[in-house]
């Protein structure tokens, strides 16, 4: 249904090295997950979204995506998830040291702004829905629901609507029905923006104890400076106007982390260096000249 | 006492109205006795009242008969409905090529077709039935499509990002989606169903054993048994009333648990 370009779509052995095999290419980094390459979408308005987007995604990775708003950033998470056309360039998908295997390898899940879940179903019947739709079922799909239930704290509330939960749980729900499947990427999208800061500040710390427990490897969509440098390990900066990637810095600083992290000057330092690439990146997307 | 039950919100909601209507009838009664109104003109409650006791039998016959065509066309007019509605979602083609018919179908009077319909169809039953599933099927189909349509557009882009099969985005997203549309659909049918099964007698003038209450007002006009034509009134009202809530019952009973509109209100 959706007609996203996204090549090859047989698997095609690229790097069949021992390193590849081993989950990291030959300068000992993480093998990828995936690579957006000179990725451009242009708008049939002609806006110009994204302009020659390059960014790689590598296995456990936390990388933010972070700029002002028009800048293109939830387009580029949309184009991972193949939710979106682009216009020009490739968006690849990798496993094992090869190139993905077409629409059935990439085992990828979206957390949208909102809860999204169907008001309709229980909160387990909400989370089950990946599994259902590919049709799994038997008692190791309910051991996943159950074991996803009980990460995001859930456990207990199988039989609640979503509007019997608060934004906060609503947002667990969401993320445990985003954890069912074992992706290999999470993509989520200002998840928590509609949050008040205490219910953030809480689903920031549990959504980084389950990426270290889980291996997992997410693009996390923000427009906060604090909540890129807490959780990310690498923060990539746009600016808008064209949308592009204007800055990529890494958070080096270990995990787990905790409120401690919050306070440090580490943290300072890393959130003055992205506020300032940020203020940078905003100032490019200013229009440079006024038309008569 | 009294102060708490004036407060309490749900027995005023069937206090007040019933409260109005007695005051009514009351004030009727009292006009039609004081001013001695001949009951061919204007009969009083108690007449009319009289009129449903004493002609019971024919009065019940002519109810079974129209609720019978009226039964008939709703149901058909849902089957047909979401069935058009059903197709209309599968293409933006379709439904341009098509919606225009229906609404066709509903700004035509169908008072003005009755007796092209009576004539083409032999069995009166069946020709009341088509009026009334004409007249009725429109808010079936138009709010069904809307709620078919109206999909969260992020739920929608999940499903396609797991390659879902439009069978499953049809039966897992947008028909439980419909569902409140549909209701809302299903209310304003089941009354217009009645005026159409009414209606669509007076047109086609039945008679014998098969006339419903719409003949037995015209008979009785005629016969100037004025009380016994509002009796027939009376039982066509309280029949639309008991339709009416027998769909907000069962729009409750479906949505309660997650719609808005069956939520109820804590003070």
């Amino acid at each position: 249904m959706t007609s996203s370009k996204v090549t090859p779509l047989k698997a095609t052995p690229v790097d069949t090295s021992a390193a590849a095999q081993a989950h990291t290419d030959s300068n000992g980094n993480p093998r990828p997950v995936l690579q957006v390459e000179g990725v451009n979408k242009i708008y049939a308005n002609g806006t110009v979204a994204l302009k020659g987007a390059d960014l790689t995604i590598r296995q456990g990775e936390f990388v933010s995506l972070l700029g002002p708003s028009g800048c293109g950033k939830s387009t580029l998470l949309r184009i991972m998830a193949g939710l979106g056309d682009v216009t020009t360039g490739t968006v690849r998908f990798w496993e094992q040291g090869y190139d993905v295997v077409g629409d059935k390898g990439r085992k990828l899940a979206f957390v949208f702004q909102n809860a999204t879940l169907m008001p309709w179903a229980r909160v387990r019947k909400n989370v089950r829905l990946p599994l259902d739709l590919e049709h799994q079922s038997g008692a190791e799909t309910e051991r996943k629901i159950d074991d996803a239930l009980e990460m995001v704290g859930l456990k207990g509330f199988d039989n609640a609507f979503p509007r019997e939960l608060s934004g906060g749980m609503q947002m667990r729900a969401s993320i445990a029905r985003a954890m069912v499947t074992e992706p290999n990427l999470l993509l989520m999208d200002e998840p928590f923006g509609a949050l008040d800061e205490m219910t953030r500040n809480k689903l920031n710390d549990d959504v980084l104890k389950l990426w270290q427990k889980n291996g997992w490897t997410i693009v996390f969509v923000t427009h906060s400076v604090y909540e890129a440098v807490y959780l990310s390990s690498r923060v990539v900066v746009m600016a808008a106007r064209p949308g592009r990637i204007v800055d990529d810095i890494s958070i080096d600083q270990p995990f787990p982390r905790n409120s401690d992290f919050r306070v440090s000057t580490e943290f300072a330092g890393y959130c003055r260096q992205v506020s300032q690439a940020l203020e940078r990146a905003s100032a490019m997307g200013q229009p440079q000249e006024v038309k008569a | 006492m009294s102060a708490p039950l004036i407060q309490n919100e749900s027995f005023v909601k069937v206090a007040a109205p019933l409260a109005v209507g007695v005051l009514f009838l009351l004030i009727w009664e009292i006009a039609v006795q004081a001013l001695e109104m001949p009951k061919y003109i204007l009969p009083g409650p108690i007449e009319i009242f009289k009129a449903l006791i004493d002609g019971w039998q024919p009065l019940l016959g002519a109810l079974y008969i129209t609720l019978k065509v009226t039964f008939l066309a709703f149901l058909i007019a849902v089957v047909l409905g979401v069935a058009a509605s059903l197709l209309f979602v599968q293409s933006k083609w379709i439904e341009m090529s098509l919606f225009p018919y229906a609404v066709l179908m509903q700004v035509t009077p169908v008072v003005a077709i009755a007796p092209l319909i009576i004539i083409w169809v032999d069995d009166t039953t069946w020709a009341l039935t088509v009026c009334a599933v004409i007249i009725a099927i429109f808010p079936i189909i138009s709010n069904t499509t809307l709620g078919l349509r109206s999909v969260d557009p992020n739920l929608l882009s999940m499903f396609r990002m797991y390659r879902t099969s439009r069978w499953q985005e049809l039966v897992r997203l947008r028909i439980p989606g419909a569902l409140p549309y549909f209701f809302g659909g299903l209310r304003i049918s089941s009354g217009l169903a009645l005026i159409g099964a009414v209606v669509a007698e007076f047109v086609a003038g039945t008679g014998g054993a098969k006339a419903g209450l719409a003949y037995m007002i015209l008979q009785s006009g005629y016969n100037l048994q004025i009380p016994r034509m509002f009796a027939a009134l009376l039982l066509i009202t309280l029949t639309g009333i008991a339709l009416f809530a027998l769909m907000v019952w069962l729009s409750d009973r479906a949505l309660r648990n997650w719609h808005e509109s069956a939520l109820e209100v804590e003070h």
